[in-house]
């Protein structure tokens, strides 16, 4: 009867996905892990990066296809193939990508409760639910779908690039508990979103109309915010470097700002489980500068062009039905830019992981530093989410750690997320005396093949750590 | 020496995993596939309507019934780029429900700007009564061979020729008429 519990939980979040970095989480010898939870246990007193390749981080994933169900070779014709990827996915279904760029990484102990750490990084996010029904009337129009509906809603994607200043504060409170914070500085790059639009489009039978359709579009409400887009969009002449030299300006707080904040906790529940939780990123972007807005909204339904016989007007000249058509769409379907500042939020992602220690909780040849390994292996439980357009995608963690010597340890995982139900990632962290290396890859099975992968990461970095030996 | 500390069953699952990784490859697949992606939408369209009683034929200034009555509906899209470009066949699709007792001739002429016909297109309606109107259907179908005519048409004449009888010139006659345009995108 004890496993219902744990049985239900799997079971819940297995087909769910998230972009995350369960190999990372609760590594408690990389300093990496207090980007993820600012009250990871850490074991510590001083780290600093090396500037640009403390953490490479990149991950793309698609839930609903993959590049090998569209590009294979076997014979038959792609556009078939699309058209069949197309139905056999839903208005659910996603594609990602995110990249991350630590440029300055470094922390130090203040004292025995206290370590500060800051740094800079660049990050690339990306999001999108496939908008199935706007895909497929422009494939394949409209002459198969007579009295479907072709559903706006669907098209809801986000996009940002922006460079992240943050400070935080790790803070062991006794030997249980240790909390964490971390502030935020973002300085937005760019940022495109179209989120919350309405409406549909139908043509439909009418048998008892004037003819043999009536097409309508119905409560149309869609709206594309951009940042950061209109004057390189304006900008004919501007050459690469006059372009990189835009961006680079604008990373160091000449486009858009944003604050926010991480908060997360650790919890030693007894001597070998150790509780978890943190939320990343509860911010907002105040998009101000080169803003250019998009909204196209209102309703409109036509049977047709009607003749009116004769064919002149009263002034004897030919009657202009098709321009009369045009202003009349103009009216009711309207198309207006604005440069309209909006706000932004950041993807907020969250965490709560479990882990239970056992093994030999000392070295042996360094049995003195019992009380900074605590145990040899940990397995752990991981349920992380973002938040996105339509709610939080999830994914389900979990993991086995195994410290090798005080210097090296490996982590091996299994996730369940939208992606893949075999995704077994694996990290590898190796110390030199203080410089540190480390590795992590998801979805290794998929790597034999990154075509017929639906999702993949990767993180790694080097940088210096100092423990307190 | 570092290696020689992981336990040889760790070190070769280590060097297999990441071999996997850093051999990781992209295979099985055509990307130049892409040239051939194309979009093909094969969209629905209402093109005229009307709805005209005996009237309609009875509009000159001393009221003398006018056998033929016509109108011409520019219609501007068959100008734009899509259409110019990317159109491979049309399918258009005519109905009358005719309450007069008359039979009509019904012409349909596709013309240039300069107003040279491109495609001409002629059926009879059916007569009806009052108490029994009578549907006629028609559809004309523009293969690729012929699709340069629809290319070069903008403007769109609907002639409609009443054959009066010994019966009362009475009634209505409604017109609908889609097209059904095919696209290779």
């Amino acid at each position: 009867m004890r496993c219902w519990p744990l049985i239900t939980f799997l079971f819940c979040f297995s087909v769910l996905s998230a972009q995350n970095k369960p190999l990372l989480y609760n590594v408690d010898d990389l300093p990496q892990s207090l980007l993820l939870n600012p009250g990871a246990q850490i074991d510590f007193i001083g780290h600093v990066g090396l500037p640009f390749f403390s953490q490479i981080h990149l991950s793309a994933g698609t839930s609903g296809v993959s590049l090998h169900d569209i590009f294979k070779n076997d014979g038959t014709n792609i556009n078939t193939r699309i058209r069949a990827a197309m139905h056999s996915m839903t208005s659910y279904d996603h594609f990602t990508a995110n990249e991350q760029v630590e440029i300055i990484s470094l922390g130090w102990q203040l004292d025995k409760r206290n370590y500060l750490s800051t740094g800079i990084y660049q990050e690339l996010d990306f999001f999108s639910y496939f908008p199935k029904d706007l895909a497929i009337l422009v494939n394949e129009g409209n002459a198969n779908y007579i009295n479907d509906v072709f559903d706006f809603s669907q098209a809801a994607f986000t996009g940002e690039i922006m460079t992240v200043y943050h400070l935080g504060l790790n803070h062991r409170f006794d030997k249980r508990l240790t909390v964490g914070v971390r502030g935020k500085l973002y300085s937005g790059i760019f940022n495109a979103e179209s989120t919350g639009n309405t409406g549909t489009f139908t043509t439909v039978t009418t048998p008892q109309g004037p003819n043999k359709y009536r097409h309508t579009v119905e409560n149309m409400n869609v709206r594309v915010n951009t940042s950061g887009f209109a004057s390189l969009n304006e900008e004919e002449g501007m050459t690469v470097e006059e372009g990189t030299a835009e961006l680079l300006k604008r990373s160091f707080f000449g486009g858009n700002i944003g604050v926010g904040m991480d908060l997360g906790l650790s919890y030693l529940v007894n001597e070998q489980f150790v509780a978890t939780a943190s939320v990343q990123d509860i911010g907002v972007m105040f998009q101000r500068e080169d803003v250019e807005n998009y909204h196209y909204y209102g309703s409109y339904q036509t049977d047709g062009l009607e003749p009116l016989f004769p064919e002149l007007d009263e002034t004897g000249r030919a009657i202009p039905y098709w321009d009369e058509f045009e202003d009349e769409v103009d009216k009711n379907l309207i198309d207006r830019t604005y440069n309209t500042p909006y706000v932004t939020w950041r993807p907020a992602k969250f965490n709560l992981a479990i882990e239970y220690g056992f093994g030999q909780a000392f070295l042996p040849c360094n049995y003195l530093t019992v009380n900074k390994v605590r145990y040899m292996n940990q397995i752990g439980m991981n349920l992380a989410g973002v938040l996105r357009p339509r709610g939080f995608v999830y994914a389900f963690t979990t993991y086995w750690d195994k410290k090798l010597t005080e210097k090296q340890r490996f982590r091996i995982a299994h996730t369940l997320d939208d992606y893949s139900l075999a995704n077994i990632g694996l990290m590898y962290s190796i110390t030199f005396n203080k410089f540190n290396l480390y590795l992590a890859a998801n979805n290794l099975l998929g790597f034999r093949n990154l075509a017929k992968a639906r999702s993949t990461s990767v993180q790694l970095g080097m940088q210096m750590v100092f423990k307190d030996l | 020496m570092l290696m020689s500390l992981i336990p040889v069953t760790n070190k070769f699952l280590l060097c297999l995993a990441f071999c996997m990784v850093l051999t990781g490859c992209v295979k099985d697949i055509d990307l130049d596939q892409a040239e051939e992606i194309s979009l093909s939408p094969d969209i629905d369209v209402d093109l005229l309507i009307y709805n005209i009683s005996e009237d309609y034929f009875y509009q000159s200034k001393n009221n003398v019934f006018q056998p033929v009555i016509r109108d011409t509906v520019r219609l501007e899209f068959l100008d734009d780029d899509y259409i110019q470009k990317d159109l491979t066949e049309v399918e258009f699709y005519f109905r009358h429900i005719n309450t007069f007792p008359q039979r009509f001739s019904h012409t349909i002429k596709f013309l240039s700007n300069a107003g040279r016909e491109q495609i001409l297109i002629r059926y009879e309606v059916a007569p009806g009564s009052l108490n029994n109107p009578v549907e006629t259907e028609y559809t004309e179908v523009i293969e690729e061979n012929r699709i340069n005519l629809i290319r070069n048409s903008i403007q769109m004449v609907v002639e409609l020729e009443a054959h009066p009888n010994s019966e009362e010139f009475k009634g209505e006659l409604e017109f609908a008429s889609t097209g059904l345009f095919k696209f290779d995108f």
